[in-house]
């Protein structure tokens, strides 16, 4: 480093050096703090035609100041002038300096094409989110219309029999889509919800079934804020009547349960239609988009952390069995509460 | 007889009403109006017990009228059964004491079961203010309960309430017919209800005296409290000294 001719004290020598690279600091700092910008996207011919000259600038600046600040060194002031001993020291010391300047220079580009490495990571990951969550807006809002219109054409239907019971389905046709409106496009809800949409739903049903079919939900009591994919089960429930109970003429049963299974949710619809020969495949044409449309959102939430199934079980119940990583909504809905006295 | 106006801006609207209401055979219809200036006109005109009442008018909305009526007559004002699409004012119309509030379109039981209350609550405001009247009115206790269960708003009477059961972060209200689950704690309802109507019986739930029909001592010596439809829920043991007190003082 620094060629002394004669002795020096090792505290000098180390204030020496601590004043020289905090000099650096200060300059690098500052033309970071100044130029920071134009060294980013710093081209070759900018590097040189103005990086080179500043570069020596700062070299010979950096050197007027530690020079004048370290006056006995290496000589004392009587043997040399300032002159004498700033052309020593600038001879001594280019280099080094130039190693410096330019080491700080390629930093600043390091840290420059690293940040923009980053972003351009963390773009790429959003736009895949986003992608997952247009295709699962896109197969959640499927749903709706599909069941509107089904609806819409039993009431269709019921006005030519029976105003009274057309009446009362549009009623709560309305009430279902109040909800649903308000719910938006929320994707993932809290189990209570969902049921609720599912008891109105099964009011509704049983109104086209009158009494055919009885009605069971039994949902454990500390899974009330477990979150579902919003329209999970309304699919399942209308493939359970439309392949199953809608063959039977009384005596029908439709049980939707929800349990906890390790660390999993576990619901299932049972049945007592006709068994399985009649089930829809996916393969099948004539199957609805419903359950195609529900397998395809469980894939795109869960991944592979998932699976639906239909079995038939030994009573010749049809059994449709989803199970999903068990999360707990942190954010409860609040039912409008307040009370009033008289 | 209850002299009712109906007010609401679409002739659509009123006609459903006045359809649904012919079978209600204690409701005489005094007037329609479609405008705030109409409807307030109307009901100083005719003093009505009941008004039927749209939120949305052209003019004002519904609460105005309210008040704008309120301001300057002294007459009582009509009993007020709120009609809209909207669900947003539920929590408003219940706190000026609004009879019920309808979601369109909504059924003729619906229907039926406000013009009922609205009946009950006619015939109360019709007696002398005695003195008993005035001591209820400034009771602590909650009325009525407002929730939205099922894409209803419903003002549900504690008296309705046969029992409540705790079902981890949420209570289950059951009445008669239904059943409401609602976020809500036991220990935040037990405080709002009035002890002389509603009893404690077990960390996870709360019955309606007026419900209960026995209370039984198991073979095994623990007790369980009978309600007039058959439900039988099981008491605990720190909750029992209640139940006793309760007992011996009916």
């Amino acid at each position: 480093m620094r060629l002394f001719s004669y002795h020096v004290n090792l505290g000098t020598l180390i204030s020496g050096w601590g004043v020289q690279y905090l000099l650096w600091g200060i300059l690098c700092w500052l033309f970071w703090w100044w130029l920071g910008p134009r060294f980013q996207q710093a081209t070759l011919f900018y590097t040189i035609t103005r990086g080179l000259p500043l570069s020596i600038v700062a070299s010979v600046v950096e050197e007027m100041i530690w020079v004048a600040c370290f006056p006995n060194m290496p000589w004392n002031p009587k043997h040399a002038t300032y002159w004498h001993r700033f052309a020593f020291h600038a001879n001594a010391e280019l280099i080094s300096n130039m190693v410096i300047f330019w080491g700080a220079f390629g930093l600043f580009r390091g840290v420059t094409y690293y940040q923009k490495y980053r972003d351009r990571e963390s773009a790429a990951e959003k736009l895949k989110t986003e992608l997952v969550n247009s295709q699962m807006r896109a197969l959640r809002m499927q749903l709706n219309p599909h069941f509107l219109f089904n609806t819409m054409n039993s009431i269709s239907s019921l006005m030519h029999t029976d105003i009274a019971a057309a009446d009362d389905m549009l009623e709560q046709l309305s009430s279902l889509l109040r909800i649903t409106l308000k719910r938006g496009e929320v994707q993932l809800i809290p189990l209570s919800e969902e049921m609720e949409f599912i008891e109105m739903y099964l009011a509704m049903q049983d109104r086209r079934f009158t009494g055919r079919v009885t009605q069971e939900i039994c949902v454990e009591p500390d899974l009330h804020d477990a979150l579902v994919p919003a329209m999970l089960l309304q699919p399942i429930i209308e493939n359970a009547y439309t392949h199953g109970l809608s063959k039977l003429n009384k005596d029908g049963r439709l049980v939707v349960k929800a349990s906890r299974h390790h660390k999993r949710l576990k619901i299932t619809v049972t049945n007592s239609g006709t068994g399985l020969k009649h089930a829809p495949t996916r393969d099948n044409p004539r199957q609805g988009v419903g359950i195609a449309n529900v397998q395809d959102r469980l894939r795109l939430h869960y991944g592979s952390d998932q699976s639906i199934s239909l079995v038939q079980l030994q009573t010749g119940d049809v059994e449709a069995r989803i199970t999903l990583p068990l999360q707990i909504s942190n954010q409860p809905t609040v039912n409008l509460a307040g009370d009033s006295a008289p | 007889m209850i002299h009712a106006v109906l007010a609401d801006d679409e002739v659509l609207a009123r006609q459903k009403l006045r359809q649904l209401l012919r079978s209600e055979t204690e409701i005489e219809i005094v007037g329609e109006s479609a405008t705030a200036t109409e409807t307030i006109d109307l009901v100083r005109a005719t003093k009505p017990e009941l008004l039927f009442l749209d939120i949305q008018m052209p003019g004002m909305d519904g609460f105005d009228i309210l008040t704008e009526i309120s301001s300057g007559e002294t007459m009582p004002p009509p009993c007020v059964i709120f009609t809209t699409a909207y669900d947003q004012y539920a929590l408003r119309a219940f706190e000026i004491h609004a009879i019920d509030y309808l979601l369109k379109p909504f059924t003729r039981e619906r229907l039926a079961s406000s013009v009922e209350r609205a009946r009950k609550q006619i015939l109360l405001n019709q007696q002398p203010a005695q003195n008993g009247s005035a001591g209820v009115a400034r009771s602590p206790y909650a009325n009525r309960l407002v929730f939205k269960s099922r894409g209803r708003i419903i003002f549900l009477p504690v008296s309705d309430i046969r029992r409540i059961s705790a079902e981890e972060n949420y209570v289950r209200i059951c009445t008669q017919s239904e059943t409401h689950l609602l976020r809500e704690t036991m220990a935040h309802l037990e405080e709002r209800l009035d002890p002389e109507m509603f009893l404690r019986v077990h960390r996870s739930s709360i019955v309606n005296l007026q419900h209960v029909k026995e209370v039984r001592t198991e073979s095994d010596g623990e007790y369980a409290v009978v309600l007039i439809n058959g439900d039988k829920l099981s008491m605990s043991r720190s909750y029992r000294s209640r139940i006793n007190e309760w007992i011996t003082h009916s």
